[in-house]
């Protein structure tokens, strides 16, 4: 065997965090072990109401492994750490304080404290239990700058003050003030419904999907949007990073979440992407489409620390980083994420690059620039390469496109992800996510759950 | 910097510039595969359309994009009723703000599909 092949990497913390319990009559005798009960809720916008996060979408991850080797709401230490050292108590790296929030009058009302067991219903089912080992208070405007960085502490990559145009500081700023610290345990697992279903790989199906495929080496690609030609490009050509040969896989992961207006809806996202393998433009023998449940911080070099640790997990060798990666507006330098990769980000607690710290990751990044149609060349071209002057594709042109109903060309996007973005669009009476859209999500959710 | 306004251009809007003399000024993008007018836009317009349209953005290039459909289908009937692309097709769908509003507060409930098979 060649001394040049990559190894799938262990799960980030050394083995994968599963608390899932699928045996009903387990589940139900440590139902009844609860001390109290607590239907959990939408996190709503501090000012507008509008929902911004759901804390079920962080249970399902940590219980299932995306998140390894967090295995619950933080406690007050291990938040202050991650915010001043971007790593977990047990010295593993991790970006964001992950917390089970609830108001003063719901502590009052659920009357817990330290040692009780809470049971979590949702959509009135039972689904999860909370450990409480601490409960504390936090100032959620203090946790929401904290979380971000700032252009005095973070000079390096911080552009800008952060503030309630940025819609992962809103999510923090949101937050409740008191937090229940401890570990979950999902004891009655949620349904993923259609088309979600088919797209549920959690690392440990994904690692034995890998295994089945002969995949020794994936590449992962982050997701939020519909795919066109200039991603598909994207995908394609990071793939012939690897080791000896081009990586094996490429996995899809999009993150299901609460949704921005404007942004395409999650059915179109997943089934669009499936259209790139099932129609053959990348073979479905080398591409795969997966989700993760998250709603997104956009934390840009923050956020790539975090899609590092799902996809590690996931069983990935390597991941691609683009431009900008998971950023709204300009609070980040537009390579923040790159610059992480390759140099490390010293304010954030990486005096070199994540895979290069103790108790980093394994994960290989891919850092990319783009794709874009070059008359000259008469090809999809990489920014980098191609000397010529290119066509280049904003997602707002296309976007633009697309609402006055014309079909774009298929060397922009391919006609059959224009078939699943119409498809949606004729279901939500919309192309693109609107309020009416963004609220019915929030409160149908992606799942459903039987009676224990 | 020199702003514009991208018209797309299908089959009927084609046939609708037919002997408008615009013909002559389509440019083509995409190896050829997309057709397309631009109309210029000076920087008191595009003030304007900013300040009318909190959705719209100035990209790289100095388009103005997302601004409201409503707002898309009447440049492209100022294009045809002017026979022109310079500055006053836009004052023209200006003209008309109000309107333009009226179905742009609709059109965040409701776009019409395209009618092709899915
Ligand atoms: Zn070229």
């Amino acid at each position: 065997m060649s001394s040049l092949l990559i190894e799938r990497p262990l799960p980030h913390g050394g083995r994968l965090v599963e608390r899932v319990i699928e045996d009903k009559r387990v589940a139900r005798k440590i139902w009844k072990s609860c001390n109290a009960v607590y239907e959990i809720k939408p996190t709503l916008h501090y000012e507008t109401g509008v929902p911004v996060r759901n804390v079920y979408r962080e249970i399902m991850s940590i219980c299932y492994g995306f998140f390894s080797p967090v295995e619950g709401s933080m406690k007050q230490a291990e938040v202050e750490r991650v915010l001043k050292e971007r790593r977990l108590l047990n010295e593993w790296i991790f970006p964001y304080p992950l917390i089970f929030d609830i108001s003063k009058d719901d502590l009052n009302k659920l009357g817990v404290e330290v040692g009780d067991r809470l049971g979590l219903t949702l959509k009135g089912k039972p689904f999860a239990i909370l450990d409480i080992e601490e409960i504390y208070e936090i100032d959620p405007e203090e946790l929401a700058y904290k979380t971000f960085g700032d252009p005095e502490t973070n000079p390096e990559v911080v552009q800008q003050k952060f503030d309630k145009k940025h819609p992962g500081w809103v999510i923090y700023r949101s937050h409740q003030p008191y937090v229940l610290a401890g570990k979950y345990t999902i004891i009655n697992p949620p349904k993923l419904k259609p088309p979600f279903d088919r797209f549920w790989f959690p690392p440990r199906k994904s690692r034995e999907e890998f295994e089945k495929r002969g995949w020794r080496t994936v590449i992962n690609h982050q997701t939020r949007n519909v795919p066109h030609v200039g991603h598909e490009f994207l995908m394609k050509c990071a793939a012939f990073t690897g080791d000896v040969e081009p990586c094996h896989g490429i996995l899809v992961n999009a993150v299901i979440g609460v949704k921005r207006r404007g942004d395409y809806p999650d059915e179109a996202i997943v089934e669009a992407h499936e259209a790139v393998n099932k129609y053959g433009y990348i073979k479905p023998e080398r591409h795969l489409v997966s989700i993760v449940l998250w709603d997104m911080r956009y934390g840009n070099p923050l956020e790539s620390l975090l899609h590092g640790i799902i996809r590690q997990n996931m069983g990935c060798t390597h991941h691609m980083f683009g431009r900008d990666h998971a950023a709204v507006g300009e609070y980040y330098d537009k390579f923040a994420t790159q610059i992480l990769w390759t140099k490390g980000i010293p304010s954030f607690g990486f005096p070199a690059p994540p895979t290069d710290v103790p108790y980093g990751l394994k994960i290989r990044p891919q850092n990319m620039r783009e794709f874009s149609y070059c008359p000259t060349c008469k090809e999809m071209a990489y920014s980098e390469t191609c000397g010529h002057k290119r066509e280049k594709l904003s997602g707002s042109f296309l976007r633009g496109m697309v609402a006055e109903g014309v079909q774009p060309p298929s060397i922009i996007m391919r006609p059959e992800v224009y078939k699943v973005v119409v498809k949606w669009w004729k279901h939500f009476g919309y192309p693109f996510c609107n309020e009416k859209y963004v609220i019915n999500k929030e409160k149908e959710l992606e799942v459903d759950l039987e009676d224990l | 910097m020199a702003y514009f306004m991208v018209v797309l251009l299908d089959d009927s809007r084609m046939e609708k510039i037919k002997g408008t003399g615009l013909e002559e000024h389509i440019k083509y993008m995409f190896g050829g595969e997309l057709r397309l007018l631009e109309v210029e836009v000076n920087e008191d317009l595009k003030n304007k359309i900013l300040a009318e349209f909190e959705t719209a953005r100035v990209d790289s290039r100095g388009a103005i994009t997302d601004v409201p459909v409503a707002f898309m289908r009447e440049l492209f009937n100022q294009v045809v009723e002017k026979k022109s692309l310079g500055p006053e097709v836009v004052e023209g769908v200006l003209a008309k703000v109000g309107e333009i509003k009226e179905m742009a507060a609709k059109e965040s409930e409701y776009l019409p599909p395209p009618e092709i098979e899915v």
